[in-house]
């Protein structure tokens, strides 16, 4: 029915080839599809930023398809960050285009010989090549897409890394533009520093022109587009899909009452600045400054993503979320949106994660060398980490990088990777998830916000959490459209014209965690791995500073042992991240 | 009696529990029923004003109603709160 291709880019010898894709995967994509390439061709224990190492790009299975907000692409590798299997998941425009094309994923290899050399791949309806870029080093992002926009046709989007990557900081992401007409660098893969694997094979962007090529259908396409209209007018009749119409910044009220608003270096549950930093401030700036919600990627329903402008009225950010408004807001002591937009901006540009860059902000800041709440001084950081020096170096290397150089002990990650703003204190069904995901420290992987949750339903939930999201972010769904595996099932049936089962999309889900799983297993990781720091575990947060992370051992053990027998929640499980 | 459906993330006061059951005719009234026996609920739905949270929403059988509506046997008063990760 569809002519799908991978692409192999062999970045020692500077090839790019197209080869059939394998009937038996194509109800793999994203996050399923790259752990399976991992598990079959990358050694484990290879160096993350040695040739041996691989990235892949890998849209969803319904990316390119007019199937509601499903156009995500994952990244993966092995992480500089945490040694282990990654996949980080963006929105924006290449994971439609790639698979507009019918390339299923783009699979680097190798390292050229001059690593001061630079590189792009050329993705286009009929050629596939890879052509020098050294006109480009150097260049953060947003410049990078301005330049690239007078290169290349409009049609066009954009995978690229910012001078993190290029330096191979284990803090990097890896932008995709999104859908504006901007074509802005604003959607960023940003988690395990992928961003450095991409800049180790000397990659600074992928071009993808899928010119004027329509949407992906089925040869019967009727069914299809029936099944599209109904679930997307469903959606949007639903009452309650306007409570996330103004994004997930909005969150900030609820996650400080629920002390998951971590506050300096995650001493506490709760911050002061609250009011300064909720989104409704965001949200009031539209009024008088411009800016707005709209979809980062196209044919999103959703539209969670805002555009911050700044006092005259000009772009600032985009978008700016609730992870990025704790980890570089609250957690650091800094007490204004506006200054946390100007550092989200930074990092997008300079291609950093906000999560990992926040965290290793405020351990540096908790070490006593930066007060808590100098938001120049932190700007000052991400300008220091652009330039490579010595500081901006250890600090876009992540949280335990910095607290190695500081001799700091409150470094709060899981598996290396810096914990997200959802705290396993209050929520320790998600902490559960933190130590026993292949993720590591990543609420992307199965986030569970019940701080009422009786301790023996933890394993559990938090495995069917990691189950849906493992196949949710293999769909090409966005996790803010919060399918359940049911409806990711019948969107298959539709495209493939053949009866898909929910069991099959939860197998999928399964047999994702237990590819990453093995290839961390390969890679050395063990069960002394699946814990939180003592920062987590002995110091609280919350009332009386209670709140502590204080799940056995077994109940971690059994979130990943063995598939625990379906019940009719894990049908009714919505992903979340 | 009507039923209130307590959302995940406000089921730490009501120590897990999902429905509860409350004697109360308006969605007001149920809250208080609910925060009575559970204290600690009701801040979460009302601000100081006494008005919902700008982040919480309430429904009466899967329509949304103010908090002075009013609710008969058998009704099922959904509160939901605005909650994803980012
Ligand atoms: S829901 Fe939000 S993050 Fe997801 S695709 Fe839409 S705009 Fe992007």
């Amino acid at each position: 029915m569809f002519d799908d291709r991978l692409i192999r880019v062999d970045m020692t010898n500077l090839t790019a080839t197209a080869e059939p894709y394998p009937e038996a995967w194509k109800l793999l994509g994203g996050r399923a599809l790259s752990a399976r390439i991992l598990l079959e061709e990358c050694d484990p224990q290879c160096d993350p930023l040695g040739p041996d190492n691989i990235l892949v790009m890998a849209p969803g299975v319904m990316s390119g398809t007019a199937a509601p907000t499903s156009g995500r692409i994952s990244i993966g590798g092995k992480s500089p960050l945490t040694g282990g299997i990654k996949e980080a998941n963006a929105g924006g425009n290449p994971g439609q285009d790639l698979m507009k094309l019918g390339y299923r994923a783009v699979v680097v290899k190798g390292q050229p010989a001059d690593a001061n050399k630079r590189y792009a791949l050329e993705v286009r309806k009929d050629s596939l090549e890879v052509v020098e870029a050294d006109d480009t080093k150097g260049m953060w992002n947003y410049a990078l897409i301005e330049h690239l926009a007078t290169k290349y046709a409009e049609t066009a989007s954009f995978i690229s890394i910012g001078p993190a990557g290029e330096m191979k900081l284990s803090g990097a992401s890896v932008a995709c533009t999104d859908a504006d007409q901007a074509r802005r660098p604003a959607r960023h893969a940003a988690r395990g520093g992928l961003g450095a694997v991409m800049g180790s094979k000397g990659l600074k962007f992928v071009m993808i022109d899928p010119e004027k090529t329509p949407v992906r259908r089925p040869d019967d396409a009727k069914p299809f587009f029936a099944h599209t209209k109904a679930y997307t007018k469903g959606f949007q009749d639903s009452p309650k899909a306007n409570m996330f119409k103004f994004g997930t910044s909005s969150i900030v009220p609820v996650a400080n009452m629920l002390n998951t608003f971590p506050y300096k270096n995650r001493t506490e549950g709760q911050s002061p600045d609250v009011a300064t930093l909720e989104g409704a401030r965001i949200v009031e700036s539209f009024e008088t400054r411009g800016g707005g919600m709209h979809n980062c990627m196209t044919g999103c329903v959703v539209q969670c993503s805002n555009i911050v402008h700044d006092a005259d009225g000009n772009y600032k950010t985009s978008a700016l979320e609730f992870e990025t408004l704790t980890l570089l807001g609250a957690n650091c002591g800094i007490a204004s949106w506006e200054d946390v937009a100007d550092l989200d901006r930074l990092c997008d540009e300079i291609g950093l994660d906000t999560i990992e860059t926040g965290a290793a902000i405020a351990i540096f800041m908790d070490s006593g060398e930066m007060e808590f709440g100098d938001a120049e001084g932190a700007k000052r950081i991400l300008h220091e980490i652009a330039e490579g020096t010595e500081l901006g170096k250890a600090i876009g290397n992540g949280a335990v990088s910095i607290g190695k150089r500081q001799k700091h002990a409150r470094v709060p990650v899981a598996k290396g990777q810096a914990l997200p703003a959802w705290d396993p204190r209050p929520l320790k069904a998600t902490g559960v998830t933190y130590c026993s995901s292949p993720m590591g420290g990543d609420h992307t992987a199965g986030l569970i916000v019940n701080p009422g949750m009786p301790p023996e339903q933890f394993a559990q939930a938090s495995q069917e959490s990691q189950l849906i999201n493992a196949a949710c972010d293999s769909s090409g769904f966005c996790q803010f459209l919060q399918p359940t595996m049911p409806e990711i099932a019948e969107f298959y049936s539709v495209l493939y014209g053949e009866a898909v089962t929910r069991e099959q999309v939860a197998d999928i889900g399964w047999q994702c965690l237990l590819d990453e799983w093995k290839f961390n297993e390969g890679a050395g990781f063990t069960a002394a791995d699946d814990v939180l720091p003592a920062c987590i575990t002995d110091e609280g947060i919350g009332p009386d500073h209670s709140l502590k992370f204080d799940v056995a051992a077994d109940i971690v053990a059994q979130a990943k042992a063995e598939r625990f027998p379906e019940r009719e929640e894990l049908w009714t499980t919505k992903a979340t991240g | 009696m009507p039923i209130v459906l307590i959302p995940p993330p406000y089921r730490g006061p009501t120590g897990g529990q999902e429905r509860i059951e409350v004697a109360a005719n308006t969605v007001r009234a149920c809250i208080e029923a609910v925060e009575a026996a559970h204290p600690g609920f009701l801040p979460q739905v009302f601000a100081a004003d006494g008005e919902p949270h700008k982040f919480v929403k309430l429904f009466v059988n899967g329509d949304q109603s103010p908090p002075e509506a009013e609710v008969a046997e058998g009704d099922e008063v959904e509160v939901l709160a605005a909650i994803a990760g980012g």
